[in-house]
């Protein structure tokens, strides 16, 4: 007999590693663009953007390696 | 025949009579363009904050398209407390989750899709606080000595930039209304173009006014260039 609250949950796990897969190009997206602009606009604070942008991209990817682990 | 002599007394009296009209107050004008460093630091309304709204002649400041000669008068972004709405929204987001938990549905999950689940919810909050501070950020409008230059940065993947030369500006206007522009003293200043791009706004810059009379204080600055015939 096919176990349906674990297919559900099987399902929910497909889709939410799709979505943070989906989610980790964004964040890469995110930090090139910010890349672009710091080279568009210097202002003396790229060192502190470029900082925040890559630890989005990490904490991003860090989720999707964390949700393949654990779901 | 007329008097040789005139004693003191009289010339006290005529002078009296005639009072020298005083001199009218001098307009708030500008200061002018500074020559050194200390002449800068002092201006009114310069500032070393990158994360400034407003400065006047601002240092270790520079654009993709900027000449080796021009020179960087103003830089623009919008008032700081436009942010407050985004910022407030964040702050709830980041409640969200733990107001959340207390619901009766939230126990039926499984603990590590739960868990997963709270920091794909801070994902989102913080991809929504990355694209509102640098929207804000990069959204910069700059007045140099030769141009006007507005950067746009719509969202996460789309950007634009205009400029204009100073001397093709047309009309300078400017507008504030409202309480919170009213007490923050910021606002729209407009500029109307002869050049590829036809109106420039300058959207909710603090001292709107300022912006203006320095605009203005540009086109004389570049006429008088013109007919003195020192065109870059």
């Amino acid at each position: 007999m096919l176990d349906i609250g674990f297919t559900i949950w099987f399902v929910v796990k497909i889709f939410a590693i799709i979505a943070l897969v989906i989610y980790s190009i964004f964040a890469g997206v995110v930090l090139k663009q910010i890349k672009m602009m710091t080279d568009t606009i210097e202002v003396g604070f790229e060192t502190p953007i470029l900082f925040i942008g890559l630890a989005h991209f990490l904490f991003a990817v860090g989720v999707l390696v964390f949700a393949l682990i654990i779901l | 025949m007329t008097d040789i002599y005139v004693s003191e007394d009289i010339k006290k009296k005529k002078h009296h009579a005639h009072p020298q009209p005083p001199e009218p107050p001098a307009l708030d004008s500008l200061p002018p363009e500074p020559k050194t460093k200390a002449q800068r630091e002092k201006l009114p309304g310069h500032s070393h904050n990158p994360l400034s709204a407003y400065c006047y002649y601002p240092e270790n400041v520079n654009f993709e398209t900027r000449e080796s000669e021009e020179k960087v008068v103003l830089m623009m972004r919008k008032h700081p407390i436009t942010n407050l709405r985004w910022i407030v929204s964040s702050a709830l987001m980041v409640l969200a989750p733990g107001v959340l938990g207390f619901l009766p549905f939230v126990d039926s999950v499984p603990p590590n899709f739960r868990f997963i689940g709270v920091l794909g919810w801070y994902l989102i909050t913080t991809a929504f606080v990355l694209e509102n501070f640098l929207t804000w950020f990069f959204n910069v409008y700059f007045v140099t000595d030769e141009r006007i230059i507005d950067i746009d940065f719509y969202n996460l993947i789309y950007k634009e930039v205009s400029e204009a030369e100073i001397e093709k500006i047309q009309d300078v206007t400017y507008k504030m209304g409202g309480v919170a522009r009213t007490i923050f003293n910021y606002g729209d200043v407009l500029v109307q173009t002869a050049a590829e791009v036809p109106n420039f706004e300058f959207l909710a810059v603090p001292t709107p006014d300022k912006v203006a009379k320095i605009l203005q204080d540009l086109r004389i600055e570049e006429k008088q260039e013109a007919l003195e015939g020192r065109i870059r």
